[in-house]
């Protein structure tokens, strides 16, 4: 989950009258933030990822404003028709990123505190809204650097502009090639010949989507108006996104003035909220409550929505910016947060269900009782294994390897066909502890099957100098004997990879192989470092015991 | 105790050191059992033994003939005490080595003079002669005295005159513990029981299994009945499934294992593919990819294996739960494993609430131990509302954050024919073990580390 950093004194401040940084910390987990750390005025705190208008102090002083009854409902938003801002669209961009959409946000202030929770969201929202830029991104300028009418169009990746943090011009391949943001996001565009770009009406580069904003329109703790872009592939998540920025910077201060966007399918954005009107017993059924009505209303404002008893219903009124509100059960969960989670009390639901263990798990239960009984200890191994343990040390064929994708551990990059080699890398990890060592695991292997087959095998080792064949046959026989009524026969094998020649057989149980048993051959043990003799079975138990 | 170590302490410490043979003696048990006594008291530290050697002497032949005719030299002044003597005139009642003797050993004594006279040496008394040391010594072996070294010495020298005996004799003490014993607890059955012993190592189920073992019977107690999944499943059931978007950042490469070149054949049925590709593309309005469906993982969570048996069976009322092996391709620390445990419990019925749910789990923390419970809202991309657990640790004094829960979204059971609410609550099982055993990095259970498993302790 993301995480944001918040300043307690700037939160009360934001907040307004009648709070405390108690109160403050006390209600943040009951907006669903987690306080990860805190300090003696810094608090870090872990937000949904559904809440991107909680990546800012801004966002979360809203939700506690309104957790607080301090000040309840939707924030009304105002935005000024008039003025000349306006953005066109050229037909070539709807190839690469065909859609942008904007706001002119005016007498702001933003001190270095603000600028860094903007920064946070401006993260927040290409990663997690945007998909890493690709679906979505934003650019923040200082409006007063910019002359209108502006133009989203293409161009060559020959273009030249100075880059934001830069003062040398460079160009759009240069860029790509010799910036951190280039080589991260580039392969965003392709190969396209064609990239994205919005010049103003002097021509002036002033962004370079989805990859950096020029130096012009560089926003500092000075500058009073900006103007807020988004580009993207999709239109509908390029205007979430911007309703986020304008709901936070409406709580950062500023005033609103319309973008007008237009050409190739794209249009003004429209901050309209939505309704949605509900039936108040569903609503008590599923949490269990019998509310009023008038409380039903009171919950959903404190979360910071409109609510009205439309008769025997409730019309609920949810801004643009609360896109994370699919439908009534979602409506649910703001009625709870709003009536407070601590105020539901919880209940036992009388039932006439039997619980029952599944039978593999039973019969799994029943070997570890027995193998324990036998003086075998109990180990765990991962089913992602590597193919040193698997295949190298002991000496195994690795034709039909099941590998993962790019896996961050070395040590977790196959799975598992067979429990054993875990088993003696177990004994290898201990060969400085006292002997006698036994150990079994039970748990899946996997192999190629349409398109992979999981089965369930028992593994035993024991490995001591005086350890020797019928040691493991008797437990083997005993096992099966006592736990499920089965005869385990042992046939001579003629070689195996892991045993000694003239030492190993396969385990028959009613004519079938099921598995092998055998005295561990030298070569395997010297590769696992092992200094005793050891004895081992593996045996499948599907088919077996259970299916 | 054996009776016969409690014998011989008992007869120490009242007389600190015995031989073998005084034990034996004064015990009356056979010199056998006096040895292997000593011998077990040895090996326990209860008793020392020291090696001694006693030296005794006895008459030899000549010795003997002393006793009853008196040393030579004796017998030659009794011949000379009323007048002097030839040689000749003594050697008819001293022969042979006698004579010689005789005359060497008077001498010494200072006994006689020997003069020389026309018809030959002859022997007269000087003084009145009174014991000889070695006549002393005679009668002192005689009487079983034992002489000192250097009485016998002279006599020693003389031929079978004494036989000196040679004996090893082992003298018994009790050490410090032996003498402090106290043996009328002993004599009462008693042992030591505050003695220190050895410890024993037990064969157990892994502290990780036990704490999962716990948990499947709470889960069953609650009246649950557990349900199995494979571990490998296809990208379907494991996201497209439970609503999460082909692009949402959970599905990709850095955090989810997928299987190098394996797609699933069998995906679904037609009516829920069709129905689950419609619900993505109205919620998130994108061109959803079946290939990408048909991607096989190793899962996620095994709500992968809930959303199927829901989807499979359609129950209106049911309560199952699902325990396995999880899997995410995080970098391990003590805190993240690349896979480990989860469990899932399900309620399904038309009349269930969030209330219940809350219900439900705070009985299967007190069920687990685990009484100071409280809830907190959270997000999670399936489940609407959202709660979190926090449970708090007595050890660590602080709350921890356990189960997740939650309340499936339509948009979930909607598509797959689920008509009834779904309550569904789990998280790691690893934790709870982690506060069970007092394990502060999960990669403990792992790691196999013989001397931990076989003494780990359940706190508890």
């Amino acid at each position: 989950m993301p995480v944001v950093e918040l300043s307690l004194s700037r939160l009360e401040k934001l907040i307004g009258k009648n709070t405390n940084k108690k109160q403050i910390l006390d209600s943040l987990p009951f907006l669903g933030l987690d306080i990860e750390s805190l300090g003696r005025n810094v608090v870090r705190v872990e937000y949904s990822p559904n809440r991107p208008d909680y990546s800012t102090d801004f966002g979360i002083a809203l939700g506690l404003q309104g957790i607080l009854g301090i000040s309840k409902g939707m924030p009304r938003l105002n935005i000024r028709k008039k003025g000349n801002y306006e953005i066109k669209v050229d037909s070539s961009t709807s190839r690469i990123r065909p859609f942008v959409t904007g706001i002119i946000a005016r007498n702001g202030s933003l001190d270095d505190e603000a600028v860094k929770q903007i920064i946070n969201m401006q993260e927040d929202l290409h990663f997690g809204l945007g998909r890493k830029r690709k679906k979505s991104s934003i650019g923040v300028h200082d409006l007063d650097r910019i002359s209108f009418p502006l133009k989203y169009t293409t161009t060559s990746r020959d273009h030249r502009f100075v880059p934001l943090n830069s003062t040398k011009e460079s160009s759009i391949s240069e860029i790509l090639r010799d910036s951190e943001v280039g080589r991260d996001y580039g392969s965003i565009l392709g190969q396209s010949a064609k990239v994205p770009i919005i010049t103003d009406a002097k021509g002036q580069t002033i962004s370079f989507p989805p990859i950096i904003n020029a130096a012009l329109t560089t926003v500092t703790t000075k500058t009073k108006n900006i103007l807020v872009e988004v580009t993207g592939i999709d239109k509908q998540s390029a205007e979430d996104m911007l309703s986020v920025v304008v709901a936070i910077l409406q709580g950062a201060g500023f005033q609103f003035s319309q973008l007008k966007v237009s050409g190739s399918k794209n249009s003004t954005p429209n901050f309209a909220p939505r309704s949605i009107v509900f039936d108040a017993n569903p609503v008590n059924k599923i949490l269990g409550l019998t509310i009023s009505n008038s409380m039903l209303v009171s919950c959903l404002k404190k979360c910071r929505l409109d609510a009205v008893r439309k008769g025997k219903k409730i019309q609920c009124t949810i801004p643009r910016y609360r896109f994370d509100i699919f439908g009534g059960m979602d409506i649910v969960e703001e009625i709870a947060l709003g009536y407070g989670i601590d105020n539901l009390k919880p209940a036992w639901p009388a039932s006439v269900h039997i619980g029952e263990k599944n039978t593999t798990s039973e019969k799994l239960d029943s070997i570890s009782r027995l193998m324990t009984g036998f003086g075998f200890m109990e180990t765990l191994n991962s089913t992602l294994t590597s193919e040193q343990i698997l295949y190298e040390m002991t000496n195994k064929d690795s034709s039909q390897i099941i590998s993962v994708i790019s896996s961050k551990s070395q040590e977790h990059t196959i799975l598992r066909d067979s429990i054993l080699p875990g088993l003696l890398e177990n004994l290898s990890k201990n060969i400085h502890e006292t002997y006698p060592q036994k150990f079994f695991e039970t748990g899946i292997v996997f192999s190629k099957g349409s398109p992979i087959k999981e089965t369930t095998n028992l593994a035993c080792v024991s490995a001591s100098e005086e350890t020797n064949f019928s040691e493991m046959k008797s437990v083997l026989q005993s096992l099966f004997r006592i736990g499920f009524n089965i005869k385990c026969e042992t046939k001579t094998l003629s070689e195996h990879a892991l045993f000694t020649q003239g030492r190993v057989a396969e385990i028959i149980v009613g004519k079938k192989t099921v598995g092998y048993i055998g005295e561990l051959d030298s070569k395997v043990l010297e590769n696992f470092r092992i200094r005793t003799k050891a004895v081992a079975f593996e045996i499948k138990l599907n088919g077996l015991i259970f299916d | 105790m054996h009776d016969i170590e409690k014998q011989i302490i008992k007869l120490l410490q009242s007389t600190p050191n015995l031989t073998e043979d005084q034990l034996s003696h004064e015990t009356k048990l056979s010199m056998d059992q006096i040895r292997r006594g000593v011998e077990w008291l040895r090996q326990k530290s209860l008793a020392d033994v020291t090696d001694t050697t006693n030296l005794s002497y006895s008459l030899g032949k000549n010795g003997l003939d002393a006793l009853k005719n008196g040393l030579p030299e004796r017998r030659l002044v009794n011949l000379v005490k009323d007048a002097p003597k030839t040689f000749d005139e003594i050697r008819s009642n001293l022969h042979g080595p006698d004579f010689n003797a005789a005359i060497a050993h008077a001498k010494k004594n200072d006994w006689i003079n020997i003069e020389k006279t026309d018809t030959g040496s002859k022997i007269s008394l000087k003084q009145e002669p009174t014991e000889s040391q070695d006549e002393h010594a005679i009668s002192l072996i005689d009487k079983a005295q034992k002489p000192r070294l250097d009485l016998v010495k002279s006599l020693m020298e003389r031929p079978d005159f004494i036989i000196k005996h040679e004996e090893k004799t082992k003298t018994v003490s009790l050490s410090e513990t032996g003498k402090h014993i106290d043996l009328e607890k002993l004599e009462s059955g008693a042992i030591d029981v505050e003695a220190d012993v050895p410890h024993v190592h037990a064969a157990r189920i892994h502290p990780l299994k036990d704490t999962i073992n716990e948990i499947r019977e709470t889960f069953v107690h609650l009246g649950f009945t557990e349900i199995n999944g494979n571990l490998s499943q296809s990208s379907f059931w494991n996201f497209d499934a439970l609503f999460t978007p082909q692009d949402h950042p959970a599905r990709e490469l850095q955090d989810t294992f997928y299987l190098k070149d394996l797609n699933a054949k069998q995906l679904a049925t037609p009516t829920q593919i069709k129905n689950v590709s419609n619900a993505h593309k109205k919620g998130w309005r994108y061109y959803w990819d079946i290939q990408e469906a048909r991607r096989m993982v190793l899962r996620t969570h095994t709500t992968c294996v809930t959303i199927k048996h829901l989807a499979d069976k359609k129950p209106d009322e049911a309560r199952i739960f699902s325990l396995g092996r999880v899997f995410r391709n995080e970098k391990l620390s003590f805190k993240h494993l690349a896979e480990f445990n989860q469990v899932e419990g399900v309620v399904v019925g038309k009349h269930m609430t969030l209330r219940d749910l809350m219900g439900i789990q705070k009985e299967f923390y007190r069920k687990i131990g685990l009484t100071k419970v409280k809830f907190w809202p959270t997000f999670f991309p399936y489940t609407e509302p959202s709660l979190q657990s926090m449970v708090y640790n007595e050890k660590l004094g602080k709350w921890i954050e356990l189960f997740g829960m939650g309340i499936f979204r339509p948009e979930v059971t909607k598509p797959l024919g689920i008509t009834k609410p779904v309550l569904a609550w789990g998280g790691g099982i690893e934790r709870i073990a982690m506060l069970k055993f007092g394990v502060d990095d999960v990669r403990e259970f792992y790691n196999n580390n013989l001397s931990w498993l076989r003494t780990a302790t359940k706190c508890q």
